[in-house]
């Protein structure tokens, strides 16, 4: 297996992918026991300080009652786009390099979904009725209020989370079914029900091609509409530097452009961490990635150009002062790191060289994504900083409750996702399956550790 | 218990001769296990009918008709005058029936899914570990003995490399 | 009537702005700049006739103040020609309130005397509307505030003390509006007469700067004085229909 000149056979990714699954080693146990500790003491601890002592642990204030909490919310919005969005359209388009990496990608978006949920609860001044933003019949014989752009959220972010779930458990019947013949006690059980007694049959083939595709064709739309909708949050105020129509657009750029880094970050780890996965996802899978990153800041790019020009030519004075405060005021610093890893880093991928290195990439996918949560704060930051009435300006530091809750939550995604690679096969393995050639002849082996 | 010859193949194209030539000499429509789906197999066993689009369109529908009448009708039975706006106001009631149009048509196709796919199994059926591997299989009902002797003999001369006998429970 | 007719004829009344044909009461605000001193008595007249909590100097340093009526001071030029001006400014209760239509769980609406009412009890505090609040009056509990002893005696009892996590903001004293309307019907279903009702702060101004109606009613104090030619509103040109309404400082020159 370590020789790179033999081409993976189909048994090779079965047992590797099985291996993945079944052998857990030391480090997994470490890295598990991290992530779930930095968890629970810098995302819950803080969270339930927050809960008795007020929404004031948080550092917002009058007017910038919006802080890091709604801008972690975005964030981790955006970088679910990732995932099942461009595993939907590269489905769609029939290209083989998705095939290796989709499924965590996938996984990526279902996880950054839940922990954006999770923020939506933080950031609430009572979230113990967060449940009464749902429609269901109650004795008050209230409904919750269709016209707010907040709920247009809730029906979107429940459609996705949805979705998602669905669209990557439908992909994954095959693996559970392959992974459940290779598995025994309470493993082969869960497989056995996760499987739905999937055989392999053609019409079983035919059919899950067919709900694959259709789901996928229904996934994009809603994908694209909601960050538009999380977009509109902003836009539909009427605060001088939010309420803006290109908010829809330079939403959805964004965030696929950070989940598609958060791909390349994840890919770089299940690369180096699991044994065997480097056959499978591979200096091609890079290569792509960093063209697609490419073409996407400089989309992004040209919004954000866009924006300023718009703003400076309206001659508003209200626009001039929000555009002249995001470039030179308090807050300036952070919008030139922003455009420096946002607009200029990311130009480096125009080298080869630079996209199929792999260290390289992953700390540009980093920066990216630094630079994204930095756009994303200043969006919340600087605009409600500067709105019309010069007397209620003003500025907003976040508190160490509010930092150690965003931290927390890259360790609450991290958590989650250990746990995924443990249940899920990762690496969709009939997919990967489909671009190898077929198998040589070879004498059958009898089947390892088949249930008698 | 119905019998059942099982054939291994190394690769589908053999795998499709063999299903083809059985089903040409009158045996039940073979049925192939794989653990890739395989190119061509229409033409061999003929066409399938997806009923799946039926399910995500009628899904749709439902949800398109129902995410308006959710927002129009909560909307009416609580007056709640906002911001100078109408009651049954158009544009929020688009996105909400735009996000419940795509969320039943998701469910609804998982439900065809479901109901096409004849899945969960809730008997066992007959299954050769091998095929979620890397052989794949064709299988054939048998009625006796002599059937299963002229199964055998068109599988092995389509090159299977293993033939075996399993029963299914009815 | 038939069905489609009923529908059609519920079409037609939902599909109106607001669906009121009209208000019961319009209730409006104006605010004298010429008379206004800036001496801040409206704002303790509000503080204690709503309970506003006592956010105290720390609160006030983090900018967490709540004041349902600020002053707003504006500095004008170089010393010593230094000139201030302020202008109060509390809710506006805007007949298109931006702020209504945001809360996702409808605890801000606005009710058929045209005020824009704030529902303590199911505000579940995502401060959006603070947000889309483009004047800012809207204030946002940020801990479970206490009175020491003995200012826990001065609470109203007429008015809810808001826990943590609650926006609030200007109500036009409702409380008061209410008993007078009670008032009003015990006296044999009449209609509230203009003066009858005042908030605190329109009680407390010492020059009268502030006037408080019905602009229904057209020989209320208060229709009359918006017809000034002085009147303004503020952030007119966002279109959100303020009931507030400003009378230009007159200014002399030299």
């Amino acid at each position: 297996m370590q020789a790179e000149t033999k081409d993976p056979q189909y048994a090779d990714i079965h047992r590797d992918v099985v291996r993945s699954i079944v052998e857990t080693g030391p480090r997994y146990y470490v890295a598990l026991a991290t992530a779930l500790g930095v968890t629970l003491l810098c995302f819950f601890f803080p969270w339930f300080y927050q809960l008795y002592y007020g929404i004031g642990a948080a550092g917002v204030n009058h007017p910038q009652v919006w802080g890091t909490y709604l801008a972690s919310f975005i964030f981790w919005i955006g970088l679910s786009h990732s995932g099942t969005l461009l595993s939907c359209v590269l489905h769609l388009s029939n290209s083989a390099w998705r095939k290796a990496m989709y499924r965590s990608a996938e996984a990526m978006t279902l996880f950054s979904l839940m922990v954006a949920a999770t923020f939506v609860m933080v950031h609430l001044g009572r979230p113990w009725f967060i449940h009464w933003a749902l429609p269901y019949p109650n004795q008050m014989e209230m409904w919750p209020n269709f016209r707010s752009p907040l709920l247009f959220d809730v029906m979107a972010i429940g459609t996705y989370l949805t979705g998602s779930s669905i669209f990557i458990y439908m992909g994954s019947i095959p693996d559970f079914a392959a992974v459940r013949d290779r598995t025994t006690g309470w493993r082969n059980t869960m497989y056995t029900l996760l499987s739905l007694g999937w055989r392999g049959t053609d019409s079983e083939w035919h059919r899950l091609h067919w709900a694959y595709t259709f789901l996928a064709v229904l996934i994009i739309p809603l994908a694209v509409s909601v960050h538009s909708i999380v977009s509109w949050d902003f836009a539909l105020s009427i605060v001088p530097a939010l309420h803006q129509t290109i908010f829809a657009p330079y939403f959805v750029v964004g965030a696929i452009f950070s989940g598609t880094a958060g791909i390349v970050t994840v890919m770089f780890v299940l690369r180096k961490y699991i044994a065997g996965f480097d056959q499978y996802i591979t200096r091609v899978h890079f290569d792509n990635l960093g063209k697609l990153l490419l073409v996407l800041s400089l989309i992004w790019t040209y919004i954000n150009a866009i924006e300023l020009f718009t703003g400076w030519y309206s001659g508003a004075s209200t626009e001039h002062e929000a555009l002249q405060y995001k470039l030179f005021g308090y807050y300036a610093p952070l919008y030139w790191e922003m455009i420096l890893f946002f607009a200029v880093a990311p130009l480096l991928c125009i080298f080869k060289r630079f996209r199929t290195s792999f260290v390289p990439m992953l700390i540009l996918s980093i920066a990216i994504n630094i630079g994204m949560y930095t756009e994303r704060f200043l969006i919340v930051g600087t605009s409600l900083s500067r709105q019309y009435l010069p007397d209620a300006w003003g500025v907003y530091v976040p508190s160490l409750v509010e930092l150690s809750i965003i931290l927390g939550s890259f360790a609450l995604f991290t958590t989650l996702f250990l746990v995924f690679v443990k249940i899920f096969p990762s690496i969709s393995m009939y997919e990967v399956k489909e671009t190898m050639d077929i198998p040589k002849t070879e004498p059958i082996a009898p089947p390892e550790g088949n249930p008698a | 218990m119905t019998n059942f010859a099982v054939g291994l193949f190394h690769g589908p194209d053999s795998a499709l001769t063999a299903a083809g030539t059985l089903k040409g000499a009158g045996f039940a429509t073979p049925e192939l296990m794989s653990p890739v789906p395989i190119e061509g197999v229409e033409e061999v066993l003929g066409e399938k009918k997806s009923v799946i689009k039926h399910f995500t369109f009628f899904g749709g529908l439902i949800g398109g008709i129902s995410g308006f009448l959710l927002a129009a009708v909560t909307a009416v039975l609580y007056l709640h005058p906002t911001g100078g706006r109408p009651i049954i106001t158009i544009p929020p009631f688009l996105i909400i029936t735009y996000e419940a149009t795509i969320f039943f048509g998701i469910l609804f196709t998982v439900l065809g899914f479901i109901i096409s796919a004849r899945l969960p199994a809730f008997r066992d059926r007959v299954y050769v570990p091998e095929s979620a591997v890397d052989k794949f299989v064709v299988t054939v009902a048998c009625d006796d003995d002599e059937h299963f002797k002229r199964a055998e003999t068109i599988l092995r001369d389509a090159g299977a490399e293993q033939v075996r006998e399993l029963a299914e429970e009815d | 009537m038939s069905i489609l007719e009923r529908f059609a004829e519920g079409w037609r009344k939902y599909r109106k702005p607001g669906y009121y044909d009209e208000f019961d009461y319009h209730w409006a605000m104006t605010i004298d700049l010429d008379k206004c001193t800036g001496c801040e008595a409206c704002v303790t007249a509000c503080q204690s006739e709503n309970n506003l909590p006592i956010v105290g100097e720390k609160g006030f340093a983090e900018g967490r103040e709540i004041k349902w009526i600020r002053i707003e001071r504006y500095w004008e030029g170089e010393y010593p020609d230094v000139k201030l001006r302020f202008i109060p400014m509390l809710c506006q209760h805007c007949d298109s309130a931006p702020c209504e239509t945001v809360c996702p769980v409808s605890a801000t609406y606005h009710n058929q005397d045209g005020l824009n009412t704030q529902i303590y009890n199911r505000c579940i505090g995502t401060r959006s509307c603070a947000v889309y609040c483009p004047y800012e009056v809207r204030y946002f509990n940020y801990y479970d505030h206490h009175w020491d002893s003995p200012l826990d005696q001065q609470l109203n009892p007429d008015v809810t003390v808001r826990e943590k996590g609650v926006m609030e903001k200007c109500t036009f004293c409702i409380q008061r509006i209410r008993q007078a309307k009670d008032v009003a019907k015990d006296e044999g279903r009449r209609r509230v007469r203009d003066g009858e009702v005042q908030p605190a702060c329109v009680q407390t101004c010492p020059t009268q700067a502030l006037v408080f109606g019905d602009r229904k009613d057209p020989e209320s104090q208060v229709s009359k004085s918006m017809n000034n030619p002085r009147a303004y509103r503020v952030l007119d040109e966002l279109n959100t229909d303020p009931s507030v309404v400003y009378l230009k400082k007159v200014e002399t020159k030299g």
